[in-house]
Formats: structure tokens, C-alpha cells, sequence
């Protein structure tokens, strides 16, 4: 019982590749008053007699510039483009999905599976895909939860960890009756999420009063804090980091009962300087119905004079400066990074028997934490 | 005798659909398991079929499923579910051989012993639509008893023929061809969809045209055609007098135990008796054509 | 029936559901019926889930529904759907999905 003419003709386009389609659906979203973003990697298009009349867009597991022509609305065609591009993701692998919105248009999304997170008030929504994906992850968090008057937290990506991270942690550990260290999940970081979160966990072992957790979707990941992965594209506006902000504030904090949020001073990265200011206002401010979380930034640990950060540690290891770097870094992370993260070096370990080494090599062996049994 | 003037197609992929369209009139609903269901649905689309072809609101109408071909990867699956779940017919469609016919009916018995239903109860249809369908129409009509009817099915012929849909002269030969193997073979002919569902003219001059050829009725594609269908196929208010008189003839040459039947002193044979039923089995249905 | 990835069957067009079948995230069977009309008929949609999820075999799922009216045909036709997808099963018992 098709209607003939009228039929709708959904696609996939990749927007790298093909610039009509792009610029076709640049134009539906001008028209609703919408932007388009960069780093979508697919677009569900849909066409009635040629003509583009609604489109969606998946950006991993984020469903982004969402779209129906004004012409065609009150038809369910936004029903049936996230329903597209709700099949795509799942091809594609990724089952749980969050979608940004207007405020205004939630009734919309929740009529499409998606269910409200967090808003960043009059600005932007997110959404998921499933009615227990927060709820599940604060019951379990629950579990670990520590009825003690002053619980800290410290949210860390560690790419890599330094012994600037294990000053923060110290300090927030012996302030706090107990402290809540969560390590950033997303993969995208030069060091992978399995070495970050092994040497964090080395790199804290000794602290008796903390729990150590495995990021999650819901902190500082690609769906609730995309700019923190993307900080040379220079999309930081005012509100990219309140969705993440916000969330820690209504979900994971009152889960755990944490009063207290551990932050170290950020003296180079722009990107993470604004994130600390922001944190101070979502995180403290009357913005939410959630109970405050108090914000204390501890002043970096220096080495040699200079601030440690992970940044200068990557910077260090471009340039191959392991001399530098083993004075900021635990021994165990200076070993992971001989180990998997200095290729030209690697391959020199991989010369046949009797082949000259590469000179810094022999140096390497002879630092502090250098061995490599 | 089974009144076939229309054939709802239901795509099978479309809940909503198939939980309502029991309320329309169709004489019979074809659940399409092939075109209409995208690749990425085709094992939902079956599922659905099987459990809609259950439900007690059709337990009464003909039920007819268009399954995939029996070359590709959802075809013997279809199959599968569809005799499990009690069709009255399954379609086949793309045949282009009696060969194809009795593939999919050694499918089909080998099914119904499996899960129990009746031998020969699972009536098959085969739907042609290319050239050499069109040929060997009367070999596919006869290939097995299973048969209820042929359907001309007009997308992929014109295709096949290196022509596309016009004013109807592209099918003139085909529909010509089918229609007679089928009245050969004694078993029903269907026509071809037609598109354009708000072009209702076109739709009546086309039915108005394989009426008059002698076609049982047309594959629909929304249920706004099934009135008009209908009305169309209705006898004229004289067709059905002349109809009653000679059905009445015929009950009455019984009743005297006569061996002719006689009308206005002319003898009536049996197809014009069997026409004259027919009739009146149209006029029930819809009434008098309006 | 093994529950070993993540599926997704239906549509949340009226009439229809949209089921959503995990691997458990803890030991059993956790079910979430999410629909328009779940007061009136939110306990028959999960009878008809459960039932069709024993009847599979499925014993270690989490099970999501978004319910638009769907009749329980479509219910068992979608929840069939779903877990065949989720499954590592191969063929099909069709005896189960009667």
C-alpha cells in the first residue's frame, strides 16, 4: 500500500566524500535554523521526488543535525529519519546512541526512542537511546558508594600519568575520607585507554582510601564532551563542556555522594583552562536542582621548575627527550612508553643480533626506570 | 467457486499495516515478503507474516504471501514460515518455467509433512514477469494442481521487454498470453498493479479493459482501489435480472429432473449457467454496478 | 538461546515496537516495557515478552521495549526478531515461535 509518487527515498551519503549531498543538507539545516557540524562521518538523507526533505547525521555513536523540511512536517519524518540512522549506527557496531537537541525539541526525540540526559539550560540537550542507560550505571555506582562526610573525586584522562596526576591525587586522598579516581574511557588519546587505566592503577596502588574507576560514556567522552578530544578544531563555546558538567552533577555525584571535586591548575592548555572554569560555575553555581559539588584546584607540582603536565610529557616524547620525561613520569609509565609508544626506537630493539643499536637506545637502558626485564 | 477481484498487497515489513488491514474488503490480502521489504528486514518482515497470517481477524479471508525467490538466501525460509503458519497461497514470484513451479512444490510438501498440515493443502500462485514467463505461461498454469491462478506482473517485464509502462499496449501480447494460459489451464488470472493511486481515471479505464478481456481481478496496492475495483467488476442491474432468470431456469430443469435447461424457449447450456452464477456471486459481494 | 550481541527490531511507528536485546549485564532475565498505553496494557505486554523469551530459550537478556500500541502478534514477531539477531543460534526451531 505505497503511495506511489509520494514514496520516501532514504540513503547514506559520506559527507567527506560527497560535497552536493553536503551541501544539499548545509542548506535543509539553514533553513530550521541549525548549523552543521563538522566530524559527521555518515548522513542519513531522505528524498520525496528528488527533493531532500530530511536528514540525520552519525558522528560514532552521536546522532547530530537532525532535520525535516518545514514543508513535510506533522508526517513522522523525523520518526523515520532517526529510525535510518538509528539502523545505521547499529550496523556500524555502536547500539547506544546519544542525540543532541534543542531544549524545545526533546518531545520530539522522546517520540524517537531517545531519552533526555541533562540540558545545558536554553542551549542544548542530550539525549540517549535506552530509558536505563544512566539509571543502570549510577546503580551501579551505587554499589561502591562510601557513607563518609567529605568524598572527593578526580576525573583524569592520564595520557599519559605523570607525577603530576599522583600530587592531585595525593592531595584530594588526604584531604577526603575517601576519594573517587575516574580515568577517561574514550580511545582516542595517543596513549590507549588500557595503558592509561593499568598505570593510573599502578601509580595509586599504594593510596588505601580510593576507589579507582573505569570511565564511562557519561564523563568526558565523546558524546557528552567531544571538544576535549578536538581541541585543535577551536569549537569551544560556551556550553560544550556543561553537558558533561552537568551530568557528573545530577547523576554520578549524588550516586556516590561525592561533595568534592579535585582539579589541578592548568597553566598551558587552553582547552582545559575554560574546562576549570566552567567546572567552578556548573558544578557550584544555582543551575541545577542537584546539590552542589565544591571545586578545588590544587596548584601543580613542578619538576625542575616547570609545571608537570601530560601534554609536555607528549611533547617530550615527539621528540624523543626520555631523559626529560623520566624525570616527570613514574617508572612504570616511562617503561610503557619505551615499550609501546616509541616506535623508531622499537624497531631498533628489532635488528637482527649483531646490528649496531641505535645509539639513544643504549642510553635509554641506563635511565632511572629504563630496564626493560 | 472463489470470488478473486482483488488482491491487497501488504508490505510485510509494516506492523501496523498488517495488525489493520483486515478491516478492507479485499477478497483476497497478499503479505509481501519480496519488493516491498528492504534487505535489512526481510528476517522481522517474516516473522511478522508468520504470526499476522495467525491472527483470528484473518482466520476467514484468503491469505496469499509473495515470497522471495527460492535462489536467494530468505526464500526457503519464507517458505518456511508461511506453510508453518497456515497460507492459504504462496506466490512465487519470477517464475519463468514449470520448473520453477515444481521446485517450490517439492519445497512446499516437504513442509507440510514436516510440520504436519495436510498434503496439497498449501495452494501456489506464480507470478510472471519476464519474456520467457510470458512463453511458457500454459506449461507454468499446468505445472502442478497446486495452482490457483497466474499473475502478470508488470515492472520487471516491461524490463525484460526493453520497454517501460505506457498507455497499456506494452502489455497488450502479455496479458493476452497469460490470460489464456490461464483459462486453458482453468485456473485464474490476475493483472498487474496499478501505480498511481491518485490518478483514479486511469485506474477505471484499466480495469474497465482487463474486465472486458477476462481477467478474475488485479494485484492492488492501497486499499482505496478495492471499491472501485469492485464496483467496477459489479454486474449491470440487467445483467443480474437475466442472471436471476436463468439461475431460476436451471433450479427449476432440476427440480423436474429435465436434462436441458430452457429459457424463453432457448435452450441454455452450462458455462452460460456458470456465467449466470458468477454474476450473481458479484452482485452479492458488491451489488449492482454503480 | 545465547544472548551474545546487541539487536535491534521494529519501529516506533504506532502499531508497532521497537525491542532492543542485550547481553545481561547481571545473571537473569531484566525486562523494561516502555509504553502509551502501559496502563492499561503494560502487564499483558510483558506476559507476552516473557513468554516469548521462555519459549526461545532466552533465560540471560536485558530486553528493552518501546511500545506504540503494537498488537501482540507484532510483540512476538519483534521480540523473535530481535533475539534471533542477538543470538548465536543457526537455525530455527520454529515450534518455539508458534
Amino acid at each position: 500500500m505505497s503511495e506511489g509518487g509520494d514514496e520516501l527515498d532514504f540513503s547514506v551519503v559520506d559527507p567527506t566524500l560527497d560535497a552536493g549531498e553536503r551541501a544539499a543538507v548545509i542548506a535543509l539545516l539553514a533553513e530550521c535554523g541549525l548549523d552543521y557540524e563538522e566530524n559527521i562521518e555518515a548522513l542519513v538523507v531522505c528524498r520525496r521526488e528528488g527533493r531532500l526533505v530530511a536528514c540525520a547525521g552519525l558522528e560514532c555513536n552521536i546522532v547530530k543535525c537532525v532535520a525535516t523540511c518545514p514543508d513535510y512536517r506533522g508526517e513522522n519524518l523525523s520518526l523515520k529519519v532517526v529510525s535510518e540512522v538509528v539502523a545505521l549506527a547499529h550496523e556500524r557496531g555502536h547500539t547506544h546512541l546519544f542525540l543532541y537537541t534543542r531544549p524545545e525539541n526533546v518531545s520530539v526525540f522522546a517520540g524517537c526512542g531517545f531519552y533526555p540526559l541533562v540540558e545545558a539550560p536554553g542551549y542544548v540537550t542530550v539525549m540517549e537511546n535506552t530509558p536505563i542507560g544512566i539509571r543502570s550505571y549510577c546503580n551501579r555506582l551505587k554499589a561502591l558508594r562510601k557513607d563518609m562526610p567529605r568524598i572527593g573525586s578526580i576525573v583524569m584522562n592520564a595520557n599519559p600519568f605523570t607525577y603530576g596526576h599522583r600530587y592531585l591525587v595525593e592531595r584530594a586522598a588526604e584531604a577526603c575520607d575517601w576519594l573517587h579516581l575516574f580515568v577517561v574511557a574514550e580511545d582516542v588519546s595517543l596513549i590507549s585507554y588500557r595503558d592509561r587505566y593499568a598505570l593510573v592503577a599502578e601509580g595509586v596502588k599504594d593510596i588505601t582510601n580510593l576507589t579507582l574507576h573505569h570511565g564511562s560514556q557519561y564523563m568526558i567522552s565523546r558524546a557528552t564532551f567531544s571538544a576535549y578530544f578536538f581541541k585543535e578544531k577551536g569549537i569551544v563555546g560556551d556550553c560544550v563542556s556543561a553537558i558533561d558538567l552537568l551530568l557528573f552533577r545530577n547523576y554520578i555525584a549524588p550516586a556516590l555522594g561525592i561533595t568534592h571535586r579535585y582539579v589541578g591548575t592548568e597553566p598551558f592548555c587552553a582547552t582545559t583552562l575554560k574546562y576549570n572554569e566552567d567546572m567552578k560555575y556548573w558544578l557550584q553555581a544555582d543551575v541545577s536542582p542537584a546539590a552542589p559539588v565544591a571545586v578545588v584546584e590544587v596548584e601543580r607540582t613542578t619538576a625542575t621548575g616547570v609545571p608537570i603536565s601530560a601534554s609536555e610529557v607528549r611533547r617530550l616524547l615527539r621528540n624523543e627527550r626520555f631523559d626529560r620525561i623520566a624525570e616527570i613520569v613514574p617508572p612504570a609509565t616511562l617503561d610503557v612508553l619505551l615499550k609501546n609508544y616509541a616506535p623508531m626506537r622499537r624497531r631498533s630493539v628489532e635488528l637482527p643480533p649483531g646490528a649496531s643499536e641505535a645509539e639513544g637506545w643504549q642510553t635509554l637502558a641506563s635511565l632511572p626506570g629504563g630496564s626493560r626485564q | 467457486m472463489t470470488l478473486r477481484r482483488s488482491m491487497l498487497f501488504l508490505p510485510g515489513s509494516n506492523a501496523a499495516m498488517l495488525s489493520t488491514a483486515f478491516v478492507f474488503e479485499a477478497d483476497s490480502f497478499m503479505f509481501d515478503l519480496e519488493d516491498a521489504v528492504s534487505l535489512r528486514e526481510k528476517d522481522t518482515a517474516r516473522l511478522l507474516v508468520y504470526h499476522a497470517l495467525k491472527m483470528p481477524a484473518y482466520a476467514k479471508r484468503e491469505k496469499v504471501v509473495r515470497i522471495n525467490p527460492l535462489s536467494t538466501p530468505f526464500g526457503r525460509l519464507d517458505l518456511e514460515a508461511v506453510v508453518r503458519a497456515g497460507v492459504d497461497v504462496v506466490r512465487l514470484p519470477k517464475t519463468d518455467t514449470a520448473e520453477d513451479v515444481a521446485d517450490l512444490e517439492t519445497e512446499v510438501e516437504r513442509i507440510e509433512r514436516a510440520c504436519g498440515r495436510e498434503v496439497g493443502s498449501t495452494r501456489l500462485m506464480a507470478a510472471i514477469e519476464s519474456a520467457s514467463g510470458v512463453v511458457n505461461a500454459l506449461a507454468i498454469a499446468k505445472a502442478s494442481p497446486r495452482i490457483m491462478g497466474i499473475a502478470l506482473a508488470g515492472f520487471d517485464y516491461v524490463m525484460d521487454m526493453q520497454t517501460q509502462r505506457g498507455d497499456g499496449t506494452e502489455l497488450f501480447y502479455a496479458r493476452c498470453a497469460v490470460l489464456h494460459a490461464a483459462r486453458a489451464a482453468r485456473v485464474d488470472a490476475f493483472d498487474v498493479v496499478f501505480g498511481d493511486v491518485n490518478d483514479e481515471a486511469g485506474f477505471l479505464k484499466e480495469v474497465d479493459l482487463i474486465k472486458r478481456l477476462g481477467f478474475t481481478g488485479k494485484s492492488l496496492i492501497n486499499p482505496r482501489q478495492i471499491e472501485l475495483l469492485h464496483n467496477a467488476f459489479a454486474p449491470a442491474q440487467e445483467e443480474v435480472d437475466y442472471a436471476r432468470r436463468v439461475v431460476a431456469a436451471a433450479a427449476q430443469a432440476e427440480e423436474k429432473g429435465l436434462g436441458v435447461v430452457s429459457l424463453n424457449g432457448k435452450m441454455v447450456d452450462a458455462p452460460v449457467i456458470a456465467m449466470a452464477e458468477r454474476v450473481l456471486q458479484r452482485a452479492a459481494a458488491s451489488g449492482v454496478r454503480q | 538461546m545465547n544472548i551474545v550481541r546487541d539487536s535491534i527490531a521494529g519501529t516506533l511507528e504506532s502499531n508497532d515496537l521497537l525491542v532492543k536485546v542485550s547481553p545481561a549485564q547481571d545473571e537473569g532475565l531484566e525486562l523494561h516495557v516502555n509504553s502509551e498505553v502501559i496502563h492499561q496494557f503494560g502487564a499483558q505486554i510483558e506476559a507476552v515478552v516473557r513468554e516469548t523469551l521462555s519459549r526461545l530459550g532466552v533465560t540471560n537478556a536485558l530486553v528493552l521495549i518501546e511500545d506504540k500500541g503494537a498488537l501482540d502478534c507484532s510483540i512476538r514477531a519483534r521480540v523473535q526478531a530481535a533475539v534471533l539477531r542477538a543470538s548465536d543460534a543457526t537455525g530455527i526451531d520454529w515450534e518455539a515461535l508458534s
